[in-house]
This record gives structure tokens, sequence and C-alpha cells, in this order.
């Protein structure tokens, strides 16, 4: 192939650099000023101010960050975090591709089946936790139906409990999403290679784990990467559930603490530290996985 | 088969029951919390959904959802299917600097970005009260853009190389070759492009102070938020609310589910 | 590594970008406080209040066409400190809101988003007379009024009267009045299952939630100290340990719950009694048989030695404001004691004028129900006017909630700590 100088300089297939232009402008438009900005002030004694005030801004280097990192409630909301990863990303991924390639496969009613556990992820959280809070309170119905077995006190005010619940309904709402996801991951794997599995005599459950299970792989890295994402910036979900942080900050996410330091109480300096250090988390913690769990091709 | 059934309706009753006691709820003329309550026997009546109705103009404000959803599904069907392509399948400079950066915006919480962003959007831009402003920031969906690379990336090699062989420009191969290959793709990206805007409450709120203009779900909150205790049966009537909110969501899955048939990619890559 | 470069490509690209931020000047000060022309308000999207904030308009409009005003309503609750916090920032709040809280003041006041109304020539007067000695809670640290008092929902203990009746209590003078009273009561009511819980103070973590449980305990039981005064806390005296030790007495004998709950509990029939103002009476209305009381104290106080807290919502005039002047005249009119009566009547709710119960006798004449709220209203403690005052409140809370709903800390200590870190918070500015 001949390599003249436009493609020297600008790849192999430069209108590649023209497909993503629009996407490029978007996010430098929409994203790199608020971003920057963010990091700006999380370095700085910063607050906001009506347009033409005159406020003092010094630079305050990584004064915020220590503040952040010595706060106990914070500290606790990234635990809550990590707690809340750890069970809801395996589940999601074990759930959601069982779940996708039973409702993949020719059974009756398969419509109903792909509605009703796509329902969750589609009400507003702000509905449903009603529901949820109504089933787990300590005399809802789950704790009638465990009897002597419920826990007291009971499940979302319960500080070793309270993310854990929490967890469950995230995983349980979210479901519909990442079996949407294998769903369609699922019509890429070749009939073929199912038919060749079962001619060398797999059964059902082999030719899962040798045929479907690799060749959703693409797949799960995004289930795994996103589940994460979503989790880390968790807001809503241990808001309404707990009003706000849960028995002794034992449900708070870094995000919440986020709010409400920096738009509630005014100080968006420290809410912005919070913010770069739960990105930072975040980046590396898919950078783990990318490296553990997947590769794209 | 039949153990796999039975299964399969343990697990989907379970989904489904928050949802059908929601339902029940907002069917309810008196609240009753009770379990016994969550099997409608008398007790039946329309009036929540009325009474929200009263409330909130319903139709004006799923008129303005829909404005502001449609809005970013196109942005990111046309643009973010494009970056997704040229992402996955061609190389040309910058193209690690495009994907680190979408990852980027992926795991930055909106929360950080809130307050500089609404300044900007309505001091710089003078986006304030319009369709636009609440449509921006969320134009094009990385999550969909990074679900479309994904998708264009288990497409075989071949399949391209054939068709640049062949001479196609890039356009017209995306067109004609990877777009129809990959339509459960581009339909999962419309679904989970369409979530996002349809339920998100904090950004419409900022931006529109004028009622006529907000979308359902900001309209629910505030009622849930004020307006709510009046009502005969104010759980009832948040409840109608919030079925009415996910009913088009439910509809649109409903109907586009069945275009998730397997296509045969092996027959494409023959000879 | 790729990701490294782009990250930092995006974080010069962000610090370039803002430090060529924000120019644009305010305009001359002075000619803003005498110009006149049409402005733009926001008022809470409360039903009763958006009535009477309609026909405040419209008579106001009738008479001054060209200085109109254009009202827009925004969501009460928390998110309406963003809204407004968002919009100062960006310059685009209106002249006046009717619906700003106490504790916000002093944030948006260091935002540089409020114009002090004592640079109106009647500013100080006006306001002072309006509302009398209460007037002075509403001061900001430099003895200057950027908020305008104007309603308050005295803060009492409501009763179902038919709960009360099932578990046998006197329901037209209800035992009610100290805390041994008030638990026993409440215990009596939980025995005869009349309601699930005694009273259902909202248990979560918000900063404003102690406003309604601890805080009009607290301003009865100390004779009406608010929260911070003279720049010390005041709370983790024997006062306040009575009032949360009271609380904690509560929740550990499951006399109040500790969990969320959806809706009002007093209205579905779930608690017997709530903590709350009268604006609170509309939604009771062919609901609820209700009784009124002030809150309890330790030793029982006779009624009218009671304070309790506030729950003020005022009026500040923004600094994004070009017609001050106009600005000025209609919150004068909109104070007027014409309007108040109409605000009164309207919904229930206690202008923040100096004898309220006289001024406007008629009212209370024929609606008896009120007339309690009246009194009480001479009587009142608002949240302290003090620096980082939200924080100071998340503060409390949190130690309040971990110590009196969760019981993992002893109260006296949780309030030592709290009083503590909160000194900190008010030396700070």
């Amino acid at each position: 192939m001949r390599r003249g100088p436009v493609t020297r300089i600008l790849g192999e297939h430069p209108v590649g650099t023209a497909f993503v232009t629009p996407y490029v402008v978007f996010v430098a438009a929409v994203f790199a000023y608020p971003l920057g900005f963010a990091v700006y002030m999380s370095f700085h004694d910063y607050f906001f101010a009506a347009p033409g005030a005159i406020v003092d801004r010094p630079w305050v280097g990584f004064a915020n960050y220590v503040t952040v990192l010595t706060d106990p409630a914070v500290q606790r909301s990234f635990l809550n975090v990590l707690i809340f990863l750890v069970i809801n990303v395996p589940l999601t991924v074990i759930l959601s591709l069982g779940l996708s390639t039973a409702l993949n496969s020719a059974i009756r009613w398969r419509t109903f089946f792909r509605v009703s556990y796509y329902v969750p992820y589609v009400t507003a959280s702000v509905a449903v936790v009603g529901v949820w809070l109504f089933l787990f309170s300590s005399n809802g119905l789950v704790n009638s139906i465990l009897g002597p077995l419920a826990p007291d006190p009971s499940w979302l005010v319960n500080s070793k409990l309270a993310m854990p619940t929490v967890a469950f309904y995230v995983t349980w709402k979210q479901l519909g999403f990442f079996i949407l996801l294998y769903l369609a991951a699922l019509q890429n794997v070749g009939a073929d290679l199912y038919e060749a599995a079962s001619m060398d005599g797999a059964g059902r459950w082999q030719s899962f784990l040798n045929v479907t299970v690799p060749g959703v792989r693409p797949a799960t890295t995004l289930v795994v990467l996103l589940a994460t994402v979503t989790g880390a910036n968790l807001f809503t979900e241990p808001y309404l559930l707990t009003g706000g942080g849960g028995p002794d900050g034992a449900s708070a996410s870094p995000v919440l603490i986020m709010y409400q330091k920096g738009i509630e109480q005014g100080n968006p300096d420290v809410g912005s530290a919070i913010g770069v250090l739960l990105v930072i988390g975040v980046l590396i913690l898919a950078l783990l996985e990318r490296r553990f769990v997947g590769r794209e091709d | 088969m039949r153990l796999r059934f039975v299964a399969l309706l343990i697990g989907a009753f379970v989904f489904l029951f928050p949802f059908y006691y929601m339902l029940i709820g907002s069917l309810q003329a008196e609240p009753d919390p009770s379990v016994s309550g969550s099997i409608p026997t008398g007790n039946v009546t329309l009036h929540n959904y009325s009474e929200i109705n009263k409330a909130i103009n319903l139709g004006k404000s799923l008129i303005n959802s829909g404005i502001f959803t449609g809005g970013v599904i196109l942005g990111t069907l046309i643009f973010g299917v494009l970056a997704g392509y040229a992402l996955a399948r061609l190389q040309f400079r910058g193209r690690a600097v495009v994907f680190n950066l979408m990852l980027l915006i992926q795991v930055v919480p909106f929360q950080l970005l809130t307050i500089p962003l609404y300044v900007m959007i309505v001091r710089s831009y003078g986006l304030a009260d319009s369709y636009l402003g609440m449509i921006l920031p969320f134009a094009i969906n990385s999550t969909a853009v990074f679900v479309f690379r994904q998708y264009f990336l288990q497409l075989p090699a071949e399949l391209f190389d054939a068709a640049r062989i062949d001479g196609a420009s890039e356009l017209s191969i995306l067109w004609r070759v990877a777009v129809p290959l990959v339509k459960p793709a581009l339909l999962t990206g419309v679904l989970l492009t369409f979530i996002g805007p349809w339920n998100e409450f904090l950004w419409p709120f900022l931006i529109t102070k004028q009622q006529t203009l907000q979308p359902l779900a900001v309209s629910l909150s505030n009622y849930l938020t004020t307006v709510s205790a009046r009502a005969a049966n104010p759980f009832g009537a948040v409840l109608a609310g919030a079925c009415v909110l996910a009913a088009p969501a439910v509809a649109l899955f409903v109907i586009f589910q069945r275009r998730f048939i397997s296509s045969n990619i092996s027959s494409g890559v023959k000879g | 590594m790729k990701l490294q470069a782009g990250l930092l490509a995006l974080v010069l690209a962000g610090s370039l970008a803002a430090c060529g931020d924000s120019g644009g000047g305010s305009g001359d000060a002075d000619a803003a406080a005498k110009a006149t022309g049409p402005i733009t308000i926001w008022y809470s999207n409360n039903a009763e209040e958006v009535a009477w904030g309609k026909q405040m308009v419209a008579a106001w409009n009738a008479a001054h066409a060209d200085q109109k005003v254009t009202a827009q309503e925004i969501p009460t609750g928390k998110s309406s400190e963003e809204v407004i916090g968002a919009a100062i920032t960006a310059g685009n709040a209106p002249c006046l809101i009717f619906n700003t809280s106490p504790a916000s003041v002093s944030q948006f006041q260091k935002q540089g988003g409020l114009v002090a109304l004592d640079s109106f020539s009647d500013g100080k007067s006006y306001i002072e007379d309006r509302s009398g000695d209460v007037a002075q809670q509403y001061k900001s640290s430099d003895g200057k009024y950027y908020q305008l008092p104007w309603k308050s929902n005295p803060v009492e203990i409501f009763y179902n009267k038919k709960a009360f009746a099932k578990a046998g209590i006197d329901t037209t003078n209800p035992p009610l009045k100290t805390y041994d009273e008030f638990l026993a009561t409440s215990r009596k009511l939980v025995a005869a299952k009349a309601a699930k819980v005694a009273i259902y103070p909202a248990p979560s973590n918000e900063f404003y939630q102690s406003w309604f449980d601890f805080y009009p305990l607290y301003a009865a039981e100390s004779g009406g100290k608010q929260l911070v005064e003279d720049g010390k806390s005041t709370f983790a005296s024997d006062e306040g340990k009575r009032v949360a030790t009271f609380w904690r007495t509560m929740y550990a004998d499951k006399l109040a719950s500790q969990e969320k709950y959806t809706g009002d509990a007093f209205v579905d029939g779930t608690a017997a009694m709530a903590v709350v103002g009268p604006w609170a009476i509309a939604s009771y209305k062919g609901k609820v048989d209700w009784g009124v009381v002030p809150v309890p104290t330790s030793s029982g106080k006779p009624a009218n030695e009671i304070h309790t807290f506030s729950d003020a919502k005022n009026v500040a005039m923004y600094s994004s404001c070009k017609n001050r002047g106009t600005a000025w005249d209609v919150l004068k009119f909109a104070t007027s004691q014409e309007q108040d009566g109409k605000f009164l009547e309207t919904t229930g709710q206690m202008p923040l004028r100096k004898d309220v119960a006289t001024v406007f006798a008629d009212y209370f004449t024929k609606n008896p129900d009120y007339k309690t709220f009246a009194d009480q209203a001479a009587r009142t403690v608002e949240v302290p006017n003090v620096p980082n005052s939200i924080t100071i409140w998340q503060t409390f809370r949190d130690a309040y909630s971990k110590s009196v709903i969760f019981g993992q800390q002893d109260p006296g200590e949780a309030l030592d700590g709290a009083a503590q870190k909160i000194d900190q918070l008010v030396k700070q500015s």
C-alpha cells in the first residue's frame, strides 16, 4: 500500500479524523472547560461568586486533598463504594450473562420475559424506591417472610447491611441494561460454532463455557467497565434509599459527599478534590480490569 | 427446558413485582400499604391519574421529554456511530487520545461539572430556558460511543479488507457493510441513550425555569416534593406519574426487542 | 502512556480557559438602588403561596404598568438552594426570591449575591418597624439586613385525636407538657396500637432535618437560645443534652422510627403526632382530626413561655437586580399590612409582623385553630446567621444521627464533639 505524506502524518485512514471531529468538538465544548475548571478549583480556596464580585481565591496546593483524605466520612464513603463494587460487579456479570443466554434461546413467552427483566431499568428510581422501602422496612414483606432470621436493626438502618442492600437494589435495577448488552453481543456468536461444539459432544453447560463466554468477551469487558463506573459514581440510590448517608455514613457514596460539600455547603474546592480523587480511583480500577478481565479483539 | 422456564418465571416475578406494585398503587383510591392490598379487589380508580394531570400537564411534559430525549438520540446516532466506527476500525493519528478521552468522560461524575457547566451554558452560550441548553451536555452519549466501538470490533476484519480492496470509500463501507451487521448494537445504543435524558431530573431543572419547558421527570419530582400532599392519595398520584413516565420506555423496548435477530455474519465472509 | 497525555492535555486546556474567566462588572450600585423598571421575582410552588403571589403581582402590575413584575415558581426543598446558587453564579438570579432560606443567607452573601437592604434609606427602619424585636435574629454578622423576615411557621406538636381516643388519652388536654408525660403518652399510643409509632420526625441525614426534632425542643428548653450565639455553640449544655437524651429514649423505645418513610406519616395514620407548622393544616383537612399543643419541655413550662423553631422563609434582593428601586418598592408592597393579611388568609402561615394576633384579630376570630400559632409566633428562634451555616447544621446532624437516632455513641459525647467542630467553623468566614 502506498503511504503518501498525508497518510504518514494522519495515519492510514485519515478520514477517521473527520469521523471523530464532531465528537471531539462536542467534548471540548461541553466537558473540557468544566472538567479543567473542577481540577483548577481543587487546588485553590475556591467558592462560586456572583459575576463582578471581588473575592480572594488563593492557591492552596494540595490542602484540599489533604482535608479530604483525612476526613473519616470521606474514607468511609470510598470504602462503601468498594463494598458496593465487590457485590455488584460479579453479580451483574453472572446474572446478566446467564439471563441473556436464557432469553436468547427460543422459549415460550420470550417477549414477556425480556420485558420483565428490562422494566426496572426503565422506571425512575424516585418511584421504585418507595416500593423497595416498603418491602425492606422493619415490618415489611421481606422480614415477615424471613421471620426470626430477619436482621435487627433492619436492612437499611443496619450499618453493616445498608450498603449491601443498596448494592442489591442497584444490581436489580440495572440488570436490564446489561442484559441488553449481552443480548446484542450474543447475536454475533455464530451458530456454526455451537454446531461444531455439539458435534464434538459438548453438553449445554460446556458449550456455554467454551463457546458463549469467550465469544462475548468484548461485551464482558464492557459490562465490567460500565458497572464499575456507574457504581463508583452512585448518587441517587443511596440518597433515596437511606436519606443521605444512612446509619453513621454507612451508605454514603463519594458523589453524595461531593454534592453536600460542593453544592449544599458552598465548598466546591473540597468537592472537586473528592471528584478528582474519585476519577483517578476509577481510572486505576478500569486499567486493572482491562488487564485482567478483557482484551478487545 | 421445563426447569429453565420455571427459573425464568420466578426471576421475572422478582423483577416485575415492584413494578406491578407500582401499577396497583397508582390505581388505588385509598393508600393500602398492606400485603393484601397488592391484589386489586375493588379500591380501583383512575382518579390518581387525573389528579396528577391536574397538577402537571402530562401531555406537554411528555412532549418536552420527547424533544429532549429525541435530540440526544439523534446526536448520538449520527455522530456517535461515526466516532465509534472510527475508533474501532480506522487507523488515524490521535485515535488513542480520543479513545482515552471517551473513557475519561464516562468516568467523571456529572455532579462534579454541574455548576461550571451551568455557568458556561447560560453565560457564554446564552442557552438558558431552551431545548438546546437542555440537550447540549448530553448531545453525544459517550457510553453509546463505547458500545458502538465494541460491536464494530466484533466484526471480522476480513469483511472490511474485502470492501477496501474493492475500492469502497470508508463512509460507504460504514453505511453499507458495517451498520447493517450491528443493528442490535445500534438498537442497544438507542435504548441505553434513551433512558438517561428521559429520567434526567437535575439538569433540565436547573436550565429551565419556565414550567412549559420542563420534561416529565422534572415535573414529577417537583410534584413529589411539594404539591403531592394535597392529593387524596398522594403516594398513588406519584405512582401514577411514575407509570406514565415509564410507559413509553417500556413500549419502546417491547417494539424494538423483536429486532434483536441473529444475523449470520459468517455468510458475509465466504469466498 | 497515552492516557496520561490525554489527561494532561485536558487539565492544561481547562486551566488556561479558567484563568481567563469571569470579567464583567455589575454596574454602579448606587444608580441601581434608585433605578426603576420591570423586574422578575421567584416564589415557591406551594399551591397557596402561588395563589397569593399571583394576586399580589396582578395588583402591583395593575397600578404600575411601567414597572411590570414577572413571576416564576421554583420548587421548594433543598434543590432550591442549588438553583439559587447556580443562578447567582451565572448572574441570572431574579430581583426578589420569596423563598430564601435564612440558613443560606450567609452563603449567598459570601458569594456577593445579595443586596444589603440597609442601602435603601428606609431599609432598616422598615424591617424593624414591621417585625419588631424578632428582626434582630435576621441581621448578618456585619450588622446589616441581607434578608427581609417574611413569614414563619412556628413549629408545634400536632396530635391525631382519633388515635388518642383509641388509646384512651384525653383529646382536649392531652398530657404532653413534660418529657415524662410525653414519653408516657407515647408508650400508651404504641401499646394500644393506635399508631405504629408515636411521632415520626424524618430520621434522614439532610442538614435541615434537625430543625424539626432537636431544634424546636432546644429552643423551648433553653428559653430561646440559638444553636450558636456570640460565636460559640450553645447546645452542648445541660439543656441541649436533656433534649438529646429525650429523643434518644424515643428512638430506643421504638416510639419513633429510624427508617425513612415515604409520604406523610401523620396523614397516613402511621404516626399519632407530628412536629410541624401551620402550613401543613391545609394537607390535613378532611384527613386527620387534629389538635395542637406547644413542644414539650423537661419541666413543663407554661405555654406562654415556650419558644420554638420559626421555620421562616424570607425575601432577599439579589445583586444581579438592575432595577433595585422598583424591587424595594415591590417588596414593601408585598409585605404591607394589606398584603400580609391576604397572605395570612390564603396560606394560614404567619407573616413575621409584630403583634400578628392583634393586627389580624378578625382572621383569628374566624379561624381559632390558627390562633395558637399567632401567639407562638412572638416567641420563635431562628437558625443562627453565621458563616458556614449549612456545614454547621450538617456537622450537627451527623453527630445527632449517629448518637441519638442510631444509638452508636453517647449523645452527650456526640454533642460535645460537634460543639468543638462547630466552634471552629464559626470562626472561619
